[in-house]
């Protein structure tokens, strides 16, 4: 007998380590026999595996043995040695079940596709917008920050008399952080755009001013260099910057010895002194834009325009809690605070307090209620497709009972073919689930494109493992709550009684009163589907009918800043002019001006102002309005109407009377009856000195025009000519004749002519800015709207099927009823009376739930109220006469029944 | 005396491998074997499933036998043919030599 020569197994370290395809392997313990005799074989493999390299080829080699093996231990079964205990065999036969109950559902699928195809969309559509609207709120909403321990980061801001934020005076945050209790540390920081020069090409960029304790708030560490500490707080503290890695790989190649040198911001040297890690992000407040760098405080901290008390600067607090401390004690504490500082200096801090939130919810509080209902209108839409499915599941159970009964007949249990409908409707709602995630990836895909520029944390939005959980889990309640309706409907066939195939009559009607039920379900989630969307629609018409106050058509706007101390006032008024002449100049533009604020983007200067002949009222109820320098020109540029008196011209010049053009709704506020031609204002408090706010005369009054959105109210405004008010951040306005657009590179191209070192930002037409600002209401409608019309088809289908079955379980009645004489219109009448009767009880019931609902959408509408009857009115007219045709048509057929065909059908 | 069990040709050929491969027969020396002497390379559900029929005739029996890293610590089966296993060879090749007698002239090998 010759001893086989056992080869050397030629395999290497790497190769031991390595393991053969791991599904495969899985594959195996499935089928292979439990303990020694399977692992012998799999043992086998592994070895000859390894033996063969481990190599690509080695996998395929062992993919087709353990296929074979598979096959081979499939058929054979489990090896009846005797060691099967009673429960294994009892999961045997479970499982055996199983299986023949999914091969029996995909046959019965198979023979009437068009009914699964239905269910299959149904539900991809309703699974699918679940997910994607889901995925968008638990990105948004749910998800911690990511940052560490989130919960104790706290966001506060000081609150004027009427409640409205302003933001942080530097003097009073100082007195915060050295009496809260509440806080490890507290932190102000404010966006400040800063220019940087002395590169190829000056650019805008995103900076923050923070404290000197801000990354030790938020708990992050640079991973270059070191943040900034409390001495860079101190005005004495040479300028420090610290850069984001993005910035850090972007403009400066991710160059390690960066720390130490310098970067030119705004004319300023500032050191870099350290870079952050890649994941951070500052919470970024609706800007579209991340950061781009961090510049200290200290070199600001000791201008008077910082330490004036009465001077809110922009800033805002971000906290971080001593761990068990709540934003509650925190918020009452500041509260505390501010209340004695008011005591202290009552001149500034009058009314003055300060509101205290977790910063998570402080970031998302602008879109929390879009989102919750766009969660609440997609649920809708949700429970609208398993309605639907479930009516279609019932439909085919009755149309089945025949089937089902000669199953119970042959011994068929009852719990046995229950089971077999849940195993079916389960099968399909999964694949419709599975169906449902692409559609969601798709759609999330979309909501991300259409979601309004600076929504936040859009970035942390993906279709992660929860959202796909939640898909899992919506189709596998589908499945199994909505099948479970006709299951145990069907389960209750009498063998004997269904036997008798004819009008099993019984049974139809209690099958049918099940699905008008579920119809009428159905029609009133559809009409607050649908009203949602008309509210929507009606919103949206409103804010775009609204008087903005000026031509928004054909005007191109942008912004620059004039940073550093060699930009004096002559030197300023000489490029404003220099510039206005040569855009003037240019082709296709028919006037420019220059202004500090502009409509629409919000005012970036309110005041508290006093006029000339009232009494001066207590310093809690000074009239506060929004401040605006702008150019000659900038009336005529805008197309605003002039009401009285006469607006800034070439007269006006630095040494020229100081003067004012006031809104229209200031003059009725401060001097209502009156002329207020001639009067006199002067911006800040009653004590300010002539010398910074002087008294004006008033010379014009032009109509309101809407400043913060066009949602808000118009705020109090007062212009005052450039000629008085040289701003160093400057917006342009230019009315153009050819599209805005167009001339951007040419208006880039003059200043670039003018000053190399003036980036440009924020160039857009007026009506781009109008459209950013309604931009969410515009993607709650699109949303809405599409909800609706899916709900709408769903609802008209399912009306339809439901009509459309019970005219066919009624043939022989029909019949009969003709044979007696009734004439074609009265059937048709009696088919769409029964049919529409579920439409009406459903628009009943969901309007009375819209109105339920009504205070949850109020938030989200402008010019219309939740309950807007006329809104109501058009929906509920549109939905009824889409059920009056859905319900039209199956009568128009019942009528066609001829008497005699329906009556040998006995 | 009990009839001996009938043997189909696969099972043949693996009662005469591991009857060749002596003590240490196990799973892949089993396939070498095959494939080595005759021609056969064999699928190890076949294999597996050949050598379970042949230990629940009672022709085969095995031991398990710890394994080695290689097989990342899976053991062995090491075959043996049972005495019924002999039997049943034996028998068989009684068949054959019967029914061969006669027939060498006409089916020898051509020589070259």
């Amino acid at each position: 007998m010759s001893v086989p020569v056992r080869l050397k197994p030629a395999t290497t370290d790497a190769t031991e380590a390595a393991a053969p395809p791991r599904l495969a392997e899985w594959l195996l313990r499935r089928t292979l026999p439990h303990g020694v005799r399977g692992e012998t074989i799999l043992g086998d493999l592994v070895e000859e595996w390894r033996e063969r390299g481990g190599t690509r080829a080695a996998t395929v080699w062992y993919w087709r043995h353990a296929l074979s093996l598979t096959a081979g231990y499939g058929r054979r079964g489990e090896r009846p040695a005797g060691q099967a205990q009673a429960g294994d065999r009892s999961t045997h036969m479970f499982l055996d079940n199983l299986l023949h109950d999914i091969r029996y559902a995909f046959r019965s699928y198979a023979k009437a596709p068009s009914f699964a195809l239905v269910i299959l969309a149904t539900l991809a559509l309703g699974i699918g917008a679940s997910t994607a609207i889901f995925s968008l709120v638990n990105g948004i909403l749910l998800q911690p920050l990511p940052l560490p321990d989130p919960d104790r980061l706290v966001y506060a801001n000081e609150i004027n008399s009427k409640g409205d934020r302003i933001s942080v005076s530097w003097p009073n945050y100082l007195d915060w952080r050295a009496r809260a209790r509440s806080f490890d540390a507290l932190a102000i920081s404010r966006d400040e755009p800063v220019t940087l020069t002395g590169t190829d090409r000056a650019q805008r960029l995103r900076a923050g001013r923070v404290t000197g304790n801000l990354f030790l708030v938020l708990g992050i560490t640079p991973v270059l260099g070191r943040g900034f500490t409390d001495d860079d707080d101190q005005p004495s503290a040479a300028p420090a910057v610290v850069l984001t890695d993005a910035f850090w790989r972007g403009q400066m190649g991710a160059d390690r010895g960066i720390i130490g040198r310098t970067l030119t911001l705004d004319s300023v040297t500032h050191t870099i002194v350290g870079v952050l890690p890649r994941a951070f992000e500052f919470p970024r407040f609706g800007f579209p834009r991340p950061h781009d760098l961090f510049v200290s405080i200290g070199p600001i901290a000791g201008s008077p325009n910082l330490t004036d008390r009465g001077n809110h600067n922009g800033f805002s607090a971000l906290g971080r809690l001593k761990p068990r401390v709540s934003v509650e004690t925190a918020d009452r504490e500041l509260q505390a605070i501010a209340a004695g500082l008011e005591r202290e200096y009552p001149n500034t801090n009058s009314a003055i307090s300060v509101r205290a939130e977790r910063l998570a919810d402080r970031l998302v509080s602008d879109i929390r209620l879009t989102l919750l209902t766009l969660l609440g209108a997609v649920g809708f839409l949700l429970l609208i497709a398993c309605v639907n499915v479930a009516n279609l599941l019932i439909a085919r159970g009755a149309a089945r009972r025949h089937e089902l009964a000669v199953r119970a007949a042959l011994g068929g249990g009852r719990a046995r073919l229950a089971t077999q409908l849940l195993v079916e409707s389960t099968l399909v709602s999964l694949l419709g689930g599975a169906l449902g995630i692409a559609v969601a990836a798709w759609l999330l895909r979309l909501l991300i494109a259409v979601a309004p520029d600076g929504t936040p944390r859009l970035d942390d939005v993906r279709l992660d493992g929860t959202a796909l959980l939640f898909a899992l889990v919506a189709s596998a309640v589908c499945g199994i709550v909505f099948g479970a309706l006709p299951a145990l409907q069907a389960s209750g066939v009498r063998g004997r009684h269904a036997l008798v195939r004819g009008r099993a009559a019984g049974f139809a009607a209690q099958s049918h009163r099940l699905r008008r039920g579920l119809m009428v379900v159905e029609t009133a989630l559809a009409l607050v589907l649908l009203t949602g969307a008309g509210l929507m629609m009606r919103t949206l018409q409103q804010l775009t009918r609204v008087e903005t106050g000026f031509r928004v058509d054909h005007v191109l706007t942008t912004r620059f800043q004039l940073a550093g101390a060699e930009w004096t006032v002559p030197r300023r008024h000489a490029f404003y002019a220099d510039l206005l002449s040569r855009l003037r100049a240019l082709p296709g533009v028919t006037n420019a001006a220059l202004a500090y604020s502009l409509p629409i983007d919000g005012s970036n200067w309110n005041s508290i102002f006093i006029v000339g002949d009232k009494p001066v009222p207590e310093r809690a109820k000074l009239p506060s309005a929004a401040f605006s320098p702008v150019s000659a020109g900038y009336f005529e540029t805008l197309g605003m109407r002039l009401l009285k008196g006469r607006v800034f011209n070439a007269t006006e010049s630095p040494d020229s009377p100081k003067v004012v053009v006031i809104n229209e709704t200031l003059a009725t506020r401060l001097w209502p009856g009156e002329d207020p031609i001639g009067k006199r204002l002067k911006q800040g408090w009653p004590e300010t000195p002539a010398a910074i706010a002087p008294w004006r005369e008033v010379i014009g009054v032009v109509a309101d025009v809407k400043f913060n959105g066009i949602a808000s109210d118009t705020p109090l405004q007062a212009y005052l000519p450039f000629a008085h008010e040289p701003s160093r951040s400057v917006a342009i306005v230019m009315r153009t004749t050819v599209a805005p657009t167009a001339l951007a590179p040419a208006l880039e191209g003059i200043v670039r002519g003018l000053d190399k070192d003036l980036p440009l930002f924020q160039v857009r037409t007026m009506e781009q800015m109008l459209d950013t600002s309604i931009a969410r209401q515009r993607m709650s409608l699109l949303i809405f709207v599409v909800f609706a019309i899916v709900a709408l088809a769903l609802a008209s289908v399912g009306l339809y099927g439901v009509v459309a079955h019970g005219v066919t379980e009624r043939t022989h009645e029909i019949g009969v009823r003709m044979a007696l004489g009734a004439e074609q219109r009265h059937v048709i009448g009696l088919v769409v009376k029964q049919g529409l009767s579920m439409a009406v009880l459903g628009t009943a019931i969901g309007v009375a739930g819209e109105l339920a609902l009504s205070q949850w959408v109020q938030g989200l509408l402008f010019g219309v109220t939740a309950t807007d009857p006329r809104t109501l009115a058009a929906v509920v007219a549109m939905l009824l006469a889409v059920a009056l045709v859905a319900c039209y048509v199956p009568a128009w057929r019942a009528a066609r029944v001829d008497p005699t065909m329906a009556l040998r059908a006995e | 005396m009990t009839t001996p069990a009938y043997l189909g040709e696969f099972e043949h050929l693996l009662l005469l491998a591991v009857l060749r491969l002596g003590s240490d027969a196990y799973g892949l020396d089993i396939a070498r074997e095959l494939d080595a002497r005759a021609g056969r390379s064999v699928s190890r559900g076949a294999l597996y499933t050949s050598l379970d029929r042949l230990e629940d005739k009672g022709l085969l029996r095995w031991k398990p036998s710890p394994g080695s890293l290689a097989r990342s610590g899976m053991p062995r089966r090491l075959y043996t043919v049972t005495p019924a296993g002999l039997t049943a060879l034996r028998a068989w090749r009684g068949t054959l030599r019967r029914m061969w007698r006669g027939l060498e002239d006409l089916l020898k090998e051509p020589t070259s």
